[in-house]
């Protein structure tokens, strides 16, 4: 998605990434960028909080109008649980994968990239 | 908890969240931090076996300024969400990842009738959330607030969907040239991209 904000940019078009995975859109580089500290799936807000979610929206609203120039993050207002932390110890957790569990992300992940190259063909 | 005093002092956080948190555990100062999504993926690829995925970067980065008020400006909403598809299988809140949800070529969808697009093909935090609201990651009814609240001119007549298909390649020589035509087709100004 990074690079599609990239390419737009580069057509004239001004845009803003909400997103939630910091290193990564960073790592791309980007115009603008709305950062939400939230499990990945929540970035334009809590579920069932319309508030929050219109909070995460004018964040980055109010950032494409200011922002200085590329590269500049700014982190929407968005807390999970309260601002506890402690999801984020159990995303790709390699201490939660068993044998099983790598046989079975595997076959997911080949049968993903045959699709993807049948497609791209 | 063996290893956790190789972590001593915030000058260490470069490498906290990129350590096996079971095995590890990650001190609670660290956890305040943003997830290293790029050292934990690489761990987790390797630890199936494959060469860790790149993500591409660029020394600079372009940017455009505003041309005109929010309030005037006709905005483009770009979600990496697929619209659900009977024959997929699972796609609802709580399913199991599920490849066959992908899609492989940039769809639009009008923003008066939108598509119902879920995100069961995406590695999204499946133990913290169940993407039960879409509004979660496609602001729709939210945007159109603005509009009504006179913060934002219009919204352009449809949302476009990107693939994510692990390929910057592809990405970058069709599907972005793709979003591009259609968002000047739609003669938008400003666009708001929500990656899943």
């Amino acid at each position: 998605m990074s690079l599609v904000s990239r390419a737009l940019e580069e057509a004239g078009i001004p845009t803003v990434v909400l997103g939630a995975a910091k290193d990564i859109v960073e790592h791309v580089g980007v115009a603008r960028f709305a950062f939400s500290d939230v499990p990945l799936g929540n970035s334009a807000g809590l579920p069932h909080d319309a508030e929050s979610q219109r909070s995460a929206l004018e964040c980055a609203l109010t950032l494409l109008e200011t922002a200085p120039g590329p590269r500049t993050t700014w982190q929407t207002p968005l807390r999970w649980n309260g601002g506890d932390h402690e999801w984020k110890r159990d995303f790709n957790n390699l201490g939660q994968l068993d044998a099983e569990a790598i046989a079975r992300q595997r076959a997911s992940f080949e049968e993903q990239k045959a699709r993807a190259r049948g497609a791209n063909a | 908890m063996a290893q956790t005093d190789s972590v001593k002092s915030p000058t260490g956080a470069a490498d906290v969240t990129a350590l096996d948190p079971a095995r590890d555990g990650i001190p609670e100062p660290f956890l305040s931090q943003p997830i290293r999504y790029i050292d934990r993926t690489r761990a987790w690829y390797q630890a199936l076996g494959y060469e860790p995925y790149r993500w591409p970067t660029f020394d600079t980065v372009p940017f455009q300024p505003l041309r005109k008020p929010l309030a005037d400006s006709r905005l483009a909403l770009i979600t990496t969400a697929a619209p659900i598809r009977p024959d997929a299988g699972d796609q609802g809140p709580g399913a199991a990842y599920n490849g066959a949800a992908k899609f492989f070529e940039v769809y639009s969808s009008p923003v008066d009738d939108p598509a119902d697009v879920r995100i069961s093909h995406i590695g999204y935090d499946r133990h913290h959330s169940t993407a039960e609201d879409p509004n979660t990651w496609l602001p729709l009814p939210r945007l159109h607030e603005a509009i009504a609240a006179g913060r934002l001119g219009s919204l352009a007549p449809r949302f476009h969907g990107v693939p994510t298909l692990r390929s910057p390649r592809t990405t970058m020589s069709e599907h972005a040239p793709d979003i591009v035509a259609r968002c000047q087709a739609d003669d938008v100004d400003v666009a708001l991209l929500v990656p899943v």
